[in-house]
């Protein structure tokens, strides 16, 4: 046989092999681009839900009574001054 | 001849193949065999590639034959209140469908379904599963995902489960109003939900939550809304009134800081979004406000420069319109100044003031502070406010002093504020840092607005003022009552009310604004039996501010006496 036709044969045949393990590299690699995205995917709902009970645990509604338990109120004007006396803050003076 | 021919092929088939080719078909017939041959082989190559690719794509498209429309859940941006905190997002929750074709037993799969789902109709659901035909069924939407398992694990075939997008309100009923509500598909229905499917657009999905843009931030602070819905249920209680409303506005920009409305509803409980006693009192539903209104005539009549604070007008003798006669509650029996009209609430002088203007400067007034137009916010349509069909001398006086034209809470206290912040309209917003409001014009001059700011503080500071238990020490509150009349079966009823107090604080300089409305209250003790706005919303308007000016960051200090009479 021509050595061209052999050449060409065996071009033709090695291209159709390396053709073959790059569409096999590129379908390894969707999969596990999927695969990443499912993941995003559910860290990303598990974050929604996070965010969620985070929101509900810290809810106005229940954090008042807890705070009022501890002994906290709404801040009174009487809490509050212009001024730093001379004497500078004398440290431990908020506790009850 | 028989001998001859068996002989003859005998001796051809002891001769090698290609040599009995070539003799029977010669060098062309060679040929044409290895082309078939080439031939088959190429073909059986095609097949098996064929077959490698097929064996090597793997994931099939699965093409389910599915005739019904399937749901499509949306993707939605979050909603966060002015400091971040959230107050509405997406989160999967599982969706159960049957697929009636496969269901087996029809009795055991009711039965036992009706164990784990007790408030789902039987009847409904064994004819929805007797229908052969159909291959899709939603028979839930949005499952709890402790409950998913427990219908998992009953193992029923033909009953499967699908993760949807569901909206998520976990602060519950706060500021339920506001937000409005989504539908089945996750769109909005009402409220801030559907003012976003408006504006910022949702995406359509089939599953998890994506990033659909940023999330939308109101004006609404959290910590204010709770504090005004938990004193407006307080105050509910030590009333007994049947329903209470209250906002906090920032009289400048016009963004609402709370707005509440009681009873409340929580926008995922369907039920309670379409129950009529449930509506949003703030901007659902108009009311006659009563003498709050006063703000607006006595602004009105300095304003114009038909009077002055000292003006004095004769109030001894009652006003009348036709068959009507306006009297005031608590006669003074001497005449009174513009200022002690304010401070006493007299309808006659609120008539007077408005009679001196005429009709159609009071008109157009009220058209300029935007009481006259339908409004909308982003949380829906304002309802339209009820006007008089025209302005004689007895829709003058009454509107004087708030009776004969309802108007929706929200409207009115946008009006208020233009008159309290040096005297420049705005419009109410829920969004935080709106762009597209419409550059301020002026309503009142900024002698009125002080003139007015006096009025409301010395209101609430002096012992005569009717909203003296509205006063909170350091705050500089000011404020007006109202008590108005509810109209019933033929005319006012005058043990029903709507009890209103407009307050608005610091007054040496306002920055909010709070309204509260107590529908409906009872004298009680607290009240001192007393149905006056004065006993009950009065202290209660300022309860909500000793809470919420600590967190609106409103620096206590000395009362300032420097106020203009």
């Amino acid at each position: 046989m021509h050595p061209l036709t052999v050449s060409a044969a065996f071009l033709a045949i090695s291209s159709a092999f390396l053709l073959y393990g790059l569409s096999y590299d590129t379908r390894q690699l969707e999969a596990r681009v999927s695969a990443q995205e499912r993941l995003a995917d559910k860290a990303r709902a598990d974050i929604a839900v996070l965010k969620a009970e985070r929101a509900h645990l810290g809810r106005p509604s229940r954090i008042e009574p807890l705070a009022r338990a501890q002994g906290l109120e709404p801040l009174t004007d009487k809490q509050m001054t212009d001024r730093v006396p001379d004497g500078g803050l004398s440290t431990g003076a908020i506790a009850r | 001849m028989r001998g001859a021919a068996k002989g003859g092929r005998r001796a051809r088939s002891s001769e090698p193949a290609p040599a009995r080719a070539e003799a029977h078909y010669g060098p062309r017939g060679r040929f044409r065999t290895r082309l078939v041959m080439l031939g088959m082989a190429a073909l059986f190559a095609c097949v098996a590639a064929q077959l490698a690719r097929l064996a090597g794509s793997g994931g099939f498209e699965m093409v389910a034959a599915i005739t019904e429309p399937m749901a499509r859940s949306y993707a939605r941006p979050d909603i966060l209140d002015r400091g971040g905190r959230l107050l509405a997002t997406d989160i999967e929750m599982p969706s159960l469908f049957a697929d009636p074709s496969l269901v087996q037993g029809l009795d055991d799969v009711t039965e036992r379904l009706g164990t784990v789902l007790p408030d789902m109709d039987q009847g409904e659901l064994r004819r929805q599963l007797s229908d052969r035909n159909r291959r899709f069924i939603w028979l839930r939407r949005g499952i709890a995902p402790k409950l998913a398992q427990q219908i998992h694990d009953l193992g029923l075939p033909g009953l499967e489960f699908r993760d949807e997008l569901r909206r998520a309100y976990p602060l519950e009923r706060l500021a339920g109003h506001v937000l409005g509500s989504v539908n089945i598909d996750n769109r909005g229905a009402s409220g801030i939900e559907r003012t976003i499917d408006e504006t910022v657009g949702v995406e359509p999905t089939h599953g998890a939550p994506s990033n659909v843009g940023l999330p939308v931030r109101l004006s609404l602070d959290l910590g204010v809304q709770h504090a005004i819905e938990d004193e407006l249920k307080a105050a509910m209680v030590r009333y007994e009134s049947k329903g209470a409303a209250g906002l906090v506005m920032d009289v400048r920009t016009g963004e609402m800081l709370a707005s509440a409305s009681l009873p409340g509803l929580d926008p995922s409980q369907p039920s309670e979004v379409l129950d009529p006693a449930r509506i949003d009192k703030i901007q659902g539903g108009t009311y006659e406000l009563g003498s709050i209104f006063k703000i607006l005539t006595v602004a009105m009549a300095l304003d114009s420069g038909k009077a002055k604070l000292d003006t004095v007008l004769d109030v001894t003798k009652p006003l009348t319109a036709g068959r009507f006669t306006i009297k005031d509650l608590h006669a003074s029996g001497r005449p009174l100044t513009v200022s002690e009209v304010f401070l006493h609430s007299s309808n006659v002088g609120s008539g007077m003031l408005a009679l001196a203007e005429g009709p159609e400067r009071q008109k157009a007034f009220l058209e300029k502070l935007g009481l006259m137009a339908p409004m909308r916010t982003e949380a829906g349509p304002v309802a339209a406010p009820q006007l008089p069909p025209q302005f004689g001398r007895a829709e003058q006086i009454t509107v004087a002093y708030g009776h004969g034209m309802a108007v929706a809470p929200i409207q009115f206290a946008a009006a208020t504020a233009a008159i309290i912040n040096g005297g420049t309209r705005v419009t109410p917003t829920y969004f935080r840092g709106r762009s597209d409001a419409p550059a301020s014009t002026r309503v009142v001059s900024a002698e009125t607005s002080n003139s007015l700011r006096g009025l409301l503080r010395r209101n609430v500071s002096e012992p005569i003022g009717t909203g003296r238990r509205a006063d909170v020490p350091g705050y500089r509150v000011g404020g007006k009552t109202g008590t108005a009349e509810m109209p019933g079966r033929g005319g006012y009823m005058e043990k029903a009310v709507v009890a209103s107090f407009l307050a608005a604080f610091p007054m040496d300089d306002p920055k909010y604004l709070v309204l509260v409305l107590l529908f409906e209250p009872k004298g009680t003790s607290e009240s001192a039996g007393e149905v006056l706005a004065g006993r009950n919303a009065a202290p209660t308007a300022g309860r909500v501010i000793a809470r919420i000016a600590p967190l609106l960051g409103v620096k206590p200090a000395a009362d300032v006496a420097q106020l203009p009479n």
